[in-house]
């Protein structure tokens, strides 16, 4: 475990950068962890993708399948990879401030 | 070169306490169209981890052990080891496994046929510390020196002055984390002996007695299991809202109407997929849920706690964690009163549900269990669903999983498959029984923290990506997709990483996928194209 800061926000983070209290997430969070993603700006699209993550988390203790995901925002998995560049699962997730997956999966 | 088997103790101690990474030169080389890839060293942890964690004697770390704080946090590693170790070598202690454990010990004839059957120590260009006796080597040798009577007097004439530290104790725990335990070694060795249950005796001594073990495989897998009822966190809400797009999708792809049965009392076969295919490969499970409702087979799901996630972690370090997760599993399916249980496409739930259940579980707590393989060839060989293998007119090659093939000797019927579905299917080299382990074994495939997804990408499954570039050797330019069939979930796992890390989707046009995918893509009642061709 290690904690990340930036600025004068300080964040729980596992070895791989993900949250490690989720309850503990908000905008100003996902910005800061944005930058560990190398992306400087969350773009409307960007939202849509973390807030779409953010509840289905919320509601169903899980990040939703990609198909689903893709699905539901619209975006392909292609345009999933342009907003973060390591992915849905490393990234996206990790700034919607979701624990990283677990499981086989 | 000091080779364990014949190295004095010294060597095997430097060896130990040595931090040699790999060294990327030295990796397998691969063919066409690798010849001029460079992989770069694996990253050393960072300094903050490296002050907080010891990795191996290669740099990489996959338990994160951390450094013990002081003189008497040292002593309690090194006598809660000795501990374990005596333990495990004790019928009241060990009941379940001592008896190979002390076969394997005490009968080594240190040939070494073993080491070039491993794909980890030949992948790896050989380095010492991944040969499959070097742990059992060190085991022997602390045995014969610190718990065998007279081990004191004169270690060093007899060759076992194997000194315990702390380090040397984090260092064993690390290499258990090392082999996938695909028991290659032991189908290779002359005598019968069984590398691959040394080390995850290994491992089991230090999660039960030391609480050391692959995080992603204790914490966040049986433990999580456990209270959550899915390794992956998935819980009965969740698994609803994915039944239902599931059905969608099924509806959207197949054109057929399908309703994904839960909780039928009675039914012949609850199905125990592993609960990433839910979240990962949902076109695994729709497939599965197609063939069984157009052949008519009697199932159900089981929307009961642990009941809807067939993985068994404990089968990798941990005997107690694993009865807890098997009896949960049986417990779930006699209560829904069903004849048998069916396993999906996932290898360690084949061997955790059937034959380490054979030793471990009694038979009155147990329920009948089939191989979904079985389930699967009487269905296509008996021709209880229409097939027209046109459909897949692409290359395809079989990779079998280690727990389904080798352990359990499943080689033909998935074969018998494939030649009712697949006109231009290729074995790979060696196959069967003699296959080679994806790399990404005995819960690998689900760690990727630290430094240890890099490691498995490059090191652990090297000759498995070899193998399967040259099964497609003669239609390799990308413009030929081809279809690497893994029916085993942890394999998926690898093969992703693997070929996502060897960008082979876009070299080769290689996709990956299960069995019953390939068998719904064939089937005359489905609208064509259930495989979708794009990267995933």
């Amino acid at each position: 475990m290690a904690t990340f800061t930036h600025g004068n926000v300080s964040i729980e983070v596992d070895e791989d950068g993900f949250m490690v209290n989720p309850d503990e997430w908000n905008e100003e969070v996902a910005r800061i962890l944005a930058t560990t993603e190398g992306v400087d700006e969350l773009t409307d699209e960007h939202w849509k993708l973390v807030n779409y993550l953010r509840e289905y988390y919320l509601q169903f203790g899980v990040a939703p399948m990609i198909r689903k995901l893709c699905k539901e925002t619209g975006f392909n998995l292609k345009k999933v990879y342009e907003l973060f560049p390591s992915g849905p699962a490393k990234g996206a997730c990790k700034v919607a401030g979701l624990p990283k997956p677990t499981g086989c999966v | 070169m000091a080779e364990a088997g014949t190295a004095t103790a010294d060597a095997l101690a430097r060896l130990l306490a040595g931090n040699e990474g790999c060294d990327p030169a030295r990796l397998v080389p691969l063919p066409f169209p690798y010849e001029d890839w460079r992989d770069e060293a694996i990253p050393p942890l960072t300094e903050s981890q490296r002050a907080r964690i010891e990795p191996g004697p290669d740099g990489v770390s996959a338990a994160q052990i951390p450094i013990p704080g002081g003189e008497e946090e040292r002593e309690r590693l090194v006598a809660g080891f000795l501990d374990g170790l005596r333990k495990l070598l004790t019928r009241e202690n060990n009941w379940t496994f001592l008896q190979p454990l002390l076969l394997s010990m005490e009968n080594c004839v240190k040939c070494q046929t073993c080491a070039e059957a491993c794909p980890i120590y030949t992948g790896s260009g050989r380095m010492e510390v991944y040969r499959p006796t070097f742990r059992a080597e060190i085991l022997r040798k602390i045995v014969a020196r610190h718990l065998k009577p007279a081990g004191r007097l004169f270690p060093g004439l007899r060759g076992h002055d194997i000194e315990l530290d702390w380090e040397t104790v984090v260092k064993l725990a690390e290499l258990s984390y090392r082999c996938t335990l695909c028991r290659r070694c032991a189908q290779a060795c002359p005598v019968g002996l069984d590398n691959g249950l040394i080390t995850r005796e290994i491992r089991k001594l230090f999660s039960q007695e030391l609480g050391i073990h692959m995080p992603e495989l204790h914490e966040k897998g049986t433990v999580k299991q456990l209270e959550v009822g899915s390794s992956t966190g998935l819980n009965r809400a969740g698994l609803a809202d994915i039944m239902e797009f599931a059905e969608e999708d099924i509806r959207e792809k197949t054109g057929l109407d399908i309703k994904i049965p839960f909780d039928v009392e009675g039914a012949e076969y609850l199905v125990m997929h592993n609960a990433g295919e839910f979240l990962s490969w949902p076109e695994n499970l729709q497939a599965f849920a197609v063939i069984l409702e157009l052949a008519g087979v009697s199932w159900t799901l089981s929307s009961e706690l642990v009941g809807y996630d067939s993985v068994n972690y404990g089968l990798f370090y941990d005997d107690v964690q694993y009865a807890r997760v098997a009896l949960k599993h049986y417990e779930v399916a006699k209560k829904l009163g069903v004849e048998k249980m069916m396993v999906g496409e996932c290898g360690h739930a084949h061997k955790a549900l059937m034959p380490i259940a054979d030793r471990l579980i009694p038979d009155s707590l147990r329920v009948r269990t089939e191989s979904c393989l079985v389930v699967l060839e009487d269905i296509v060989v008996n021709e209880k669903i229409l097939l027209d293998p046109s459909r897949n007119d692409f290359p395809v090659t079989l990779h079998d999983p280690c727990n389904i093939t080798r352990s359990m000797g499943i080689v033909q019927p998935q074969r018998n498959i494939l030649a009712r579905v697949a006109p231009r299917f290729r074995e790979m080299e060696p196959h069967g029984v003699s296959n080679y382990c994806c790399g990404g074994g005995s819960g690998f495939a689900i760690c990727s923290s630290l430094n240890f997804g890099e490691w498995r990408t490059r090191v652990s499954g090297r000759v498995k990506l070899r193998q399967i570039l040259e099964a497609f050797s003669d239609c390799i330019e990308p413009e030929t997709k081809k279809y690497l069939c893994a029916p085993c979930s942890n394999c998926k796992g690898q093969m992703r990483d693997l070929l996502g890390y060897y960008d082979a989707w876009n070299r080769c046009g290689i996709l990956y996928g299960g069995l019953v995918e390939l068998i719904v893509n064939a089937m005359v009642d489905v609208r064509e194209g259930f495989i979708e061709w794009n990267l995933h």
